[in-house]
């Protein structure tokens, strides 16, 4: 289970330097600006379905991260 | 609350002096299932007002409760005891209505590329009270194509509970009846317990090509005191029945990663979602989402949505801890009557309209900037692998949410 947790981070580790090769310019950046690209458009009904659903399974997280598919916000 | 919100948010608008931006937000979700012998309707209404006196200040403040009622199970027995006593109804349910508030503030600070925000939420009910504290820290880097999330929570909440007899131990420990005086130091039969939530949560999202992003996100939480429903009471053995009994401390992991593609032929919009989930309680679980979403014509939006979801059981979760063949029978030294931590799996469907406006110059009844306004519904079916409810299978667990929202900026 350790080693597993070890593979993963170091598999991040040697992937999120890879961002720094993508460049999508600003003015690229039309579609990932757009209302319909981001991850949480609506941040308060989202929250609200979440703890919706949280309340009927045993499991949590991994979600409500803010932010969309733009760095423009 | 919310006219005050409202009103506020107009007087702050109406002073032109002042280069504001001010957004109200309001959401309304409505939950309602109804299994075999039991119900719950759940209204959750919200509303939100932020501001921003500089660009690099936002002060937020909204409100939210939690209006609930139905019915639940009150003592929960399996088939093993059932064959055991026939003819007699071994499950027994309870009315519950509680009503829940939770006010809550933040700020964000600005410095470039870089967002700090903090928030206070406080909860309350009459069986339960909650401080909420939140901070994070968000950065971009890459030319704004790279964002990283850095946040931590921790909740003070106190739990109600019935006063146990000094000599009692959990096996003769009995339910709460109802949450009257809960917090009245002076009903000598209510006591509190404490529950501290510590959760942090890191998040990275990613702009790879102008129409393909990912985001990636890592939660870990430690609970650490009473976890269990005081109300509800499990058949252990033949006369004994006992409030039930969860472990005290829970630490939980999960792992997110998502994905949005723009398909510019047809014009849509697909997200895809990934998580898979552990936690000490030994609950694995993995869960696979996907929207789609289209654009109908200018600023209306309809989208539709699926979820699967499955879990596995608690380590010390048993249809029946009074016997039985295994997976049936006594599971050490804590027990439950919860579906929540039993195995299960599910299957979502959804659909959700939004239509958005934002005028290039002039105002909205000549007062909003822009307006956005969103409607969803949401159908949930539960199988059960093992909970029954005295050997009675539920098959009808069904769960229908539906969402109003509406946000203006001014």
């Amino acid at each position: 289970m350790r080693n597993r947790q070890l593979l993963i981070l170091v598999t991040l580790l040697c992937v999120a330097p890879l961002a720094s090769c993508v460049t999508v310019k600003p003015q690229q950046r039309a579609v990932l600006a757009d209302p319909i690209m981001q991850f949480d458009g609506d941040p308060q009904s989202a929250a609200q379905l979440r703890h919706a659903i949280d309340n009927r399974e045993g499991s949590y997280g991994g979600g409500g991260v803010s932010g969309g598919g733009c760095g423009c916000n | 609350m919310a006219a005050c919100l409202v009103s506020t948010a107009v007087l702050l608008a109406a002073a032109p002096a002042r280069a504001q931006v001010v957004v109200v937000d309001t959401a309304h979700t409505l939950y309602h299932e109804a299994p075999t012998r039991t119900n719950m309707t759940v209204y959750t209404p919200g509303v939100d007002l932020s501001v921003n006196p500089a660009q690099w200040l936002t002060i937020r403040g909204g409100y939210e409760a939690d209006i609930v009622s139905g019915a639940s199970v009150a003592v929960k027995a399996g088939p093993a005891y059932a064959a055991v006593n026939p003819g007699a109804d071994v499950i027994s349910t309870a009315s519950v209505n509680d009503l829940r508030h939770s006010p809550r503030g933040a700020i964000t600070l600005r410095k470039g590329d870089v967002a700090y925000t903090a928030q206070y939420t406080y909860g309350t009910e009459n069986d339960y009270k909650s401080h909420s504290i939140f901070v994070s820290a968000k950065t971009e880097a890459y030319e704004h194509n790279t964002q990283f999330e850095l946040s931590y929570a921790r909740n003070f909440d106190r739990v109600c509970d019935r006063t146990q007899a000094v000599n009692d131990r959990p096996p003769r420990f009995r339910a709460l009846e109802n949450s009257d005086a809960c917090f009245a130091d002076s009903d000598p039969l209510r006591t509190r317990h404490t529950l501290s939530i510590d959760g942090l949560q890191a998040g990275w999202t990613q702009a790879w090509t102008p129409t393909f992003a990912t985001q990636l996100a890592y939660t870990a939480q430690i609970l650490d005191g009473f976890q269990s429903n005081p109300y509800r009471s499990v058949i252990l053995a033949q006369g004994l029945k006992a409030q039930e009994h969860h472990p005290e401390n829970r630490a939980r992991q999960a792992v997110a990663l998502r994905a949005n593609l723009y398909i510019r032929p047809i014009k849509v919009a697909v997200r895809i979602g990934a998580r898979v989930y552990r936690d000490t309680w030994d609950i694995t679980s993995g869960t696979g989402d996907i929207e789609i979403e289209k654009y109908l014509f200018e600023g209306f939006r309809v989208a539709a949505r699926g979820r699967y979801y499955k879990q596995t059981g608690a380590s010390f979760w048993s249809d029946d801890y009074t016997g039985g063949n295994a997976p049936l029978g006594p599971k050490g030294q804590y027990w439950t009557g919860d579906r929540e931590v039993s195995p299960f799996s599910s299957i979502g469907l959804g659909l959700r309209l939004t239509y958005g406006i934002q005028p290039a110059k002039g105002r909205i009844i000549g007062l909003m900037t822009g307006l956005k306004v969103g409607v969803a519904a949401d159908a949930i079916q539960f199988s059960y692998d093992e909970y029954t409810l005295g050997g009675v299978p539920i098959t009808n667990a069904r769960a229908y949410i539906l969402g109003a929202n509406l946000s203006a900026s001014f």
